[in-house]
């Protein structure tokens, strides 16, 4: 029983088992390829093409992820924060949507280049990605058991050497025990549910615990404790922040300032599909560059019923279809200028560690003016 | 008197569909137990509470739809006898709502303008000539423009929807608001928008709201007065400051330290257990780090002073005997009368 050799406390603390772990064997190769950058994608633009005509989703956007790091990147609707995560996947589907230009680089390969059956070996064990609404995601025919050790069995399969043989009700053990360490109760009893009797808490963490099993060297989650309450959330946070101890890259897409103020090390604000502005988390938002960033914060309630308004400007997400020209968010923006409704600002950095595309920040100066 | 509502030992259950026999129903469950509370005039009460704890099913009761089960309902003194059709619409008359689903609460057949026009038809008391200048009131006033009045509500946007049922509960004027989790299926910068003009309504209408969200950071910020439910009980009433600074239920504490803020950066350590109710006394025992034998009855109300009520037994100084455990040993176990900083697991 070779698990058993596992520090059991260690196991706890990395909430995912060393799963299927031998003597002598390396758990995972993660120092293959790609240097210190785990993901890098550059300039990339997606356009979505319906009868009534195309519609750019994401315009010229550039990210980078290091190894072991948390990358949020936040935007409301329509910021095209999703779009970003399925075009790493290459999960969308063509038509509609058209890759105009760009590339997705993971470990050195541009995985846009990929065919299907090289990116099929990337996904679940290089790259996998949980999805904002569990019930989608998981199949409703299946118990969890079967999904989870179905995700455990490719695991073992793409080990170097492949685990073939198991000890007999090895899988269902481990299965268990990283339930129980996602704080379920009774995790033998959820092991033989289906998701419907599931609660949305309890399916998110199903969800999670499928992409956890496959030790991803880069986990991308999507909205993961959108409506959920607080305790669920903090029960969903706690173990991303477990996944990243381990040293898996993450990037969490959210809307929420608060929880990408509690897991990101660096963020990236969205607005109609481009990024706005960049950088560690704790400096863009307690001094945010950008107008919308700072319409974002000021957008979390603070103080009690006597505090004053929030100051928020009025107006509405992006409309795709129909963007302004120059800046796109000078409609919205207090600052306004006429450059701003003319030429479309660029993403430059304003000072080491920091990006923003607004007119109004002086580069010179390192701050808006 | 002064209270605009007076709930008083309020419980809601609902009949399980399994069945234990031909002639015998399955077991009930109850979705609210013996919750009492007031309303002012003028006042924002806010109602937190987890999933499944029984919040919108309170938010229900109040506007009629569904019948408690024991207990009274008084709207300005005037005790509802939910049998009487002529109550409930009295009740209706005063309260309106607004669904936390923006989408699924209006017809998708009806303009704008209809949606809204319905309410004052349902009214009954408002002669037709007065309707084009109370719509035109109320969409200035909750920020709708004229130009989506034709318009059918897929056309709109999430915010734009939400303004619309804030307009449509309001257009005959009401005492009372009830808003069922109004902001949480909108963007962060649109629900700034949406509470703002809720604020602002608010004294210009002068109206209470009954606001009922699980986001604590939402909660604090519009009311006046806090209310925290678990699975069906109220277990802390006070002053949303009273009760945000120095929460005295264990779970109101554990629920409070678990809100995150902006200004609280760095990783939430703590990972919490399942939550599963008792199935008798406190409901909160079997999770709660400072439960003694006491708590397998129900705990009464202790009134803490300036209108803070708690459901607990740590501070039931009534009958202090042996059974109340020193309260040292209550914070060696995790609890106490502090926000108790929970050991990583």
């Amino acid at each position: 029983m070779a698990v058993d050799n596992v520090d059991k406390r260690e196991a706890r603390q990395t909430l995912a088992p060393a799963i299927g772990a031998q003597p002598g064997s390396v758990a995972h190769p993660r120092e293959a390829g790609g240097g210190d950058i785990a993901l890098e994608i550059k300039d990339l633009t997606i356009d979505f093409v319906s009868v009534d005509g195309s519609v750019r989703i994401l315009n010229g956007v550039s990210l980078m992820a290091k190894k072991g790091e948390v990358v949020g990147i936040v935007g409301e609707s329509g910021s095209g924060k999703t779009t970003l995560g399925l075009a790493i996947l290459g999960l969308l589907d063509s038509p509609p949507t058209n890759i105009v230009s760009g590339s997705v680089t993971f470990e050195g390969r541009d995985l846009l280049k990929l065919k299907p059956a090289e990116m099929e070996k990337i996904h679940g064990t290089g790259i996998n990605m949980v999805f904002q609404e569990p019930l989608d995601s998981l199949n409703p025919v299946y118990t969890v058991e079967t999904q989870i050790g179905e995700a455990l069995k490719v695991q073992r399969k793409r080990q170097d050497p492949p685990v073939t043989q198991e000890a007999e009700g090895e899988t269902k053990r481990l299965i268990t025990d990283l339930l129980r360490n996602l704080c379920i109760d009774k995790p033998e009893e959820v092991l033989e549910r289906y998701p419907h009797e599931l609660s949305g808490g309890m399916r998110q963490r199903v969800a999670i615990s499928i992409s956890i099993v496959e030790k991803p060297r880069l986990m991308i989650s999507d909205e993961p404790t959108t409506g959920l309450d607080a305790y669920v959330q903090s029960r969903i946070l706690g173990m991303f922040s477990a996944q990243r101890k381990a040293g898996e890259t993450l990037l969490y897409i959210t809307h929420d300032l608060t929880i990408a103020s509690q897991i990101c090390d660096r963020i990236y604000i969205m607005y109609a599909g481009r990024v706005m502005e960049a950088g560690v988390t704790r400096g863009v938002l307690q001094e945010p560059l950008h107008p919308y960033t700072s319409t974002l914060v000021a957008s979390v309630p603070q103080g009690y019923e006597d505090a004053p308004p929030l100051s928020v400007q009025l107006g509405e997400p992006p409309d795709l279809r129909n963007l302004p020209s120059g800046c796109k968010f000078n409609p919205r923006c207090p600052y306004v200028k006429d450059v701003c409704k003319e030429t479309e600002p660029k993403l430059e950095e304003i000072f080491a560690g920091r990006h923003a595309a607004c007119w109004r920040v002086d580069k010179e100066l390192g701050r808006f003016s | 008197m002064g209270d605009l509502v007076e709930i008083e030992n309020l419980t809601v259950a609902f009949r399980s569909k399994r069945r234990e026999g031909l002639f015998r129903s399955g077991p009930s469950l109850k979705a609210l137990d013996e919750v009492s509370l007031t309303i002012g005039e003028n006042e924002t009460f806010g109602l937190t509470g987890e999933t499944g704890s029984g919040k919108s099913t309170l938010a229900k009761v109040l506007v009629g739809l569904y019948r408690p089960t024991s207990g009274t309902v008084k709207l300005l003194g005037r005790e509802i006898d939910y049998k009487k059709r002529k109550d409930i619409t009295f009740l209706r008359q005063n309260v309106g709502i607004v669904f936390q689903d923006p989408v699924r609460s209006l017809n998708p057949s009806l303009t704008v303008k209809e949606v809204i026009t319905e309410a004052l038809i349902a009214a009954k008391s408002i002669p037709k000539k007065d309707y084009d200048e109370r719509i035109n009131f109320i969409t200035k006033l909750v920020g709708v423009t004229k130009d989506l009045l034709p318009r059918r509500p897929r056309e709109l946007s999430g915010g734009q929807r939400q303004r619309i049922s804030l307009a449509r509960a309001l257009v005959v004027p009401k005492k009372l608001l009830v808003l069922d989790e109004p902001t949480s299926a909108l963007d962060v910068s649109i629900q700034a928008q949406v509470l703002n003009t809720l604020k602002r309504l608010k004294s210009e209408l002068s109206m209470s709201y009954l606001f009922i969200t699980h986001d604590i950071n939402v909660i604090k910020y519009v009311s006046h007065r806090l209310g925290v439910l678990f699975y069906g009980r109220l277990v802390e009433v006070g002053d949303t400051r009273t009760v945000d600074i120095e929460p005295k239920h264990p779970y109101t504490q554990s629920l409070i330290s678990h809100v995150l803020t902006l200004k609280k950066v760095g990783l939430q350590e703590t990972v919490v257990s399942e939550h599963r109710p008792a199935p008798s006394g406190c409901r909160y025992r079997i999770v709660c780090p400072a439960a003694f034998e006491k708590c397998a009855a129900v705990p009464r109300w202790i009134d803490l002073g300036g209108g803070h009520l708690v459901s607990c037994f740590l501070y039931d100084h009534s009958s202090q005997k042996e059974t109340h455990p020193p309260l040292q040993t209550v914070a060696a176990k995790g609890g106490g009368l502090q926000v108790p900083p929970r050991e990583p697991s």
